[in-house]
């Protein structure tokens, strides 16, 4: 027999009392366990837009009292996120929100001391954005209400990164094989002349100069590629006409799979393939061509949404969103990463207040976690006394109370652990935070540690005063004078 | 007289709030090796604060204890608890046994605070145990635990205990306290056994008159102070005159 196992025989003796002191280590645990896990989540959430949109600006229609009284009834303004209804924007004038969007980012970047197409230096460059545009209805498919957004899939694709399938095919024209969506090459040269290398997204040819797409490449700089763009959108992918892209929880609502149709209003479409799900709204939508959505609403020359990706990291897109504004009445644009900042500086302000309530709430269960420690030793200061007596010294005694605590605190970290994650869940829905709660595994080793120490520092005073008690103390009853 | 434990003036002074109580006053005792004493005394006449300033469990308020030479009130805390765990067997009254624990492992439990505890194997520590326990008449109950038993069979583990680091003293604190008559002879009978076969130093608190057959040195405590070659025992303990 060994110090420890005489440890583990005297906690199981106990079941209650011991008991009762994993429970108030795993409520302390559990509280910081789960607001942990729900500041990472929301941060995740938060930082995963950033990283999704960060270099995105979305261009919609000004909510005003002036609304037209036919389209109120079908006003459910930013009722999901960006989803804005009955209020559109021309595609006449998307030129020149283009031409004032490239002003700002080409002086956005001559500011930051970056240069732009500069011609003869053919490793800085900065690609053309990509605009997307969007219409969004709420139309009946298959005798239910639902949000038909039309859309161009090429450049929602392009623009969307993000996006997947989780069955089905992207139409044959988008160019997924050659065109890497994420942004991963980009050649920068600083003020001072040096040049680096940013993610570049672009191969380079034998010269060592950067290789773009021809059709691009041609088409940078020029705000009249948006026009064509949109003559593209119109005109282009009559294959693909009939073909219905569905949001992974909408299709998954349904029962919907590939190859399936749904009916529009009275037209059909193929379903093509289901997006994953993004926790987005776009979740939730039906997504049909642009040109039909805007043919069969109605709506020829018009959209609700345009989504613009700066194609470089590190675009001055707030910039943009400030001349943007300030330029065009009737449109606002918002810079996806200036929103995830103030939901960023929101949430952990929110999650000090909480960290500050949970500390406090710690320090007071400590202090009972203590009481009950000291309780449950003074009750054995004969059993202490006749380990003494047999000859355990004070550091052995201290041993045994070590070994009892450390299980004791491994147990509760564990259990805390477990509690905080269900905690961390229903947190995550009371706050309404909305994002997925991830649970990382170092939160665990981080409870463990939390549990262990709780447990440690409730015992070690008692325990230390305890292990010095002289022994006929601890036989006072029986040890006379 | 061969000094095997020896003290020399012996006092142990308690304050109890405002008073002073002077539970040993300069006790001069040599034992010799493989004595069986026994202390008698009433209560409060301060025999259990000897045993226990002997046992290196009451630190005394002036004078020392020496065991085989060694002045174990010179010894740290450590050092003490080593001597305690290899030298000294110890049985109480009460609360002998840790509830925990079977009988087994309430035997075997000093030998996990012996300093060379590792080294010897743990089949050999079990082989002694049982071997004791089986002498004591106790092989048979070895899983159960102190609830389990009677008074008379919780004494016999508390010896087998006593015995297992073979310490060449045995303290022994009202070891039949509680007890009927019967199990009394028997727990003394033992003891008995244990200082002839075994050749171990015996030093036994009692009130108990049964004690004074089998003891070879009987000393009587009366207010702190020793009484060595009392010829009537019982007379002095029935509170007549005897000599310190």
């Amino acid at each position: 027999m060994k110090i420890l196992r005489l440890a583990v025989l005297d906690l199981v003796r106990r079941p209650k009392k011991n008991g009762l002191l994993v429970f108030a280590i795993v409520i302390s645990v559990a509280l910081l366990t789960s607001l942990t896990i729900v500041s990472n989540s929301a941060t995740s959430s938060i930082l995963e837009v950033v990283s999704k949109t960060g270099h995105t600006l979305t261009i919609r229609p000004v909510i005003t009292a002036g609304i037209d009284e036919a389209d109120k009834s079908a006003l459910q303004n930013l009722t999901i996120s960006e989803v804005v209804f009955g209020k559109y924007i021309p595609e006449s004038a998307v030129p020149q929100i283009s031409r004032i969007y490239n002003k700002a980012i080409r002086e956005g970047w001559e500011r930051k001391g970056g240069l732009v197409s500069n011609p003869g230096i053919p490793v800085i460059s900065i690609e053309p954005p990509t605009w997307a545009p969007r219409l969004y209805t709420k139309a009946v498919v298959d005798g239910h209400e639902a949000i038909v957004t039309g859309i161009d899939v090429n450049k929602e694709y392009f623009v969307r990164f993000w996006w997947n399938l989780s069955s089905g095919e992207w139409p044959a024209d988008v160019d997924v094989k050659n065109v890497n969506t994420r942004i991963d090459a980009m050649y920068v040269m600083g003020a001072g002349g040096q040049v680096t290398v940013e993610k570049p997204r672009y191969r380079v040819d034998e010269e060592g100069k950067a290789v773009y797409d021809e059709k691009r490449r041609n088409s940078a700089g020029d705000s009249d590629q948006v026009a064509r763009d949109f003559a593209y959108a119109h005109g282009a992918g009559d294959e693909n006409k009939d073909v219905a892209y569905l949001g992974g929880a909408y299709a998954s609502a349904r029962g919907l799979k590939v190859g399936d149709t749904v009916t529009v209003e009275s037209r059909r479409f193929r379903i093509g393939g289901v997006l994953e799900e993004t926790n987005s709204a776009d979740d939730y939508m039906v997504f049909i061509p642009l040109i039909i959505a805007q043919h069969m609403f109605h709506r020829e020359g018009y959209i609700s949404l345009l989504s613009v990706r700066a194609m470089c990291p590190n675009c001055p897109v707030g910039d943009a969103m400030v001349e943007l504004n300030r330029n065009i009445t009737g449109i606002t644009a918002v810079s996806q990463l200036d929103v995830a900042g103030v939901q960023f500086d929101f949430f952990n302000m929110l999650y000090r207040f909480l960290l500050a309530v949970v500390i406090a709430t710690i320090a007071v269960g400590i202090f009972s976690i203590f009481n009950i420690v000291a309780g449950s030793l003074y009750v054995r200061v004969r059993e202490i006394g006749l380990l003494k007596a047999v000859g355990a010294s004070r550091f052995q005694l201290f041993r045994i109370f070590l070994y009892e605590h450390l299980i004791i605190g491994a147990f509760a970290g564990i259990g805390g652990f477990v509690a905080g994650v269900g905690m961390a869940y229903v947190l995550n829905s009371l706050l309404g935070i909305g994002s997925v709660v991830r649970i990382v595994p170092s939160v665990l080793w981080y409870a463990l540690a939390l549990g262990i120490l709780s447990s440690l520092f409730a015992i070690y005073y008692p325990a230390y005063r305890l292990s010095g008690i002289k022994i006929t103390d601890t036989f006072r009853t029986q040890w006379e004078v | 007289m061969n000094a095997f434990i020896q003290t020399q003036a012996l006092k142990k002074t308690y304050q109890l709030g405002d008073q002073r109580v002077e539970a040993l006053r300069g006790i001069e005792l040599t034992i010799a090796q493989s004595d069986f004493v026994v202390f008698m005394g009433h209560s409060g006449s301060g025999k259990t604060t000897l045993i226990s300033t002997i046992g290196g469990l009451t630190r005394p308020t002036e004078g020392s204890v020496s065991i085989e030479g060694t002045d174990i009130w010179r010894l740290n805390d450590r050092e003490l608890s080593a001597f305690r765990n290899r030298k000294i067997g110890f049985m109480f009254q009460s609360f002998s046994l840790l509830p925990s624990l079977n009988v087994l492992q309430n035997v075997v439990m000093p030998v996990i605070f012996r300093k060379n505890g590792k080294r010897e194997k743990t089949d050999a520590i079990r082989e002694r145990a049982l071997s004791l326990l089986a002498g004591l008449e106790m092989k048979k109950k070895i899983d159960a635990h102190p609830s389990e038993l009677s008074g008379g069979e919780q004494r016999r583990v508390a010896i087998a205990r006593a015995l297992i680091n073979e310490p060449d003293i045995i303290l022994a604190d009202e070891p039949t306290g509680e007890l009927d008559i019967r199990t009394e002879r028997e727990v003394i009978e033992i003891f008995r056994a244990i200082n002839s076969q075994y050749r171990k130093t015996i030093i036994v608190v009692s009130h108990s008159l049964s004690w004074l057959e089998s003891a070879k040195t009987v000393i009587i405590m009366k207010d702190g102070l020793m009484h060595l070659d009392v010829p009537d025992p019982v007379e002095a303990l029935m509170g007549r005159a005897c000599r310190p």
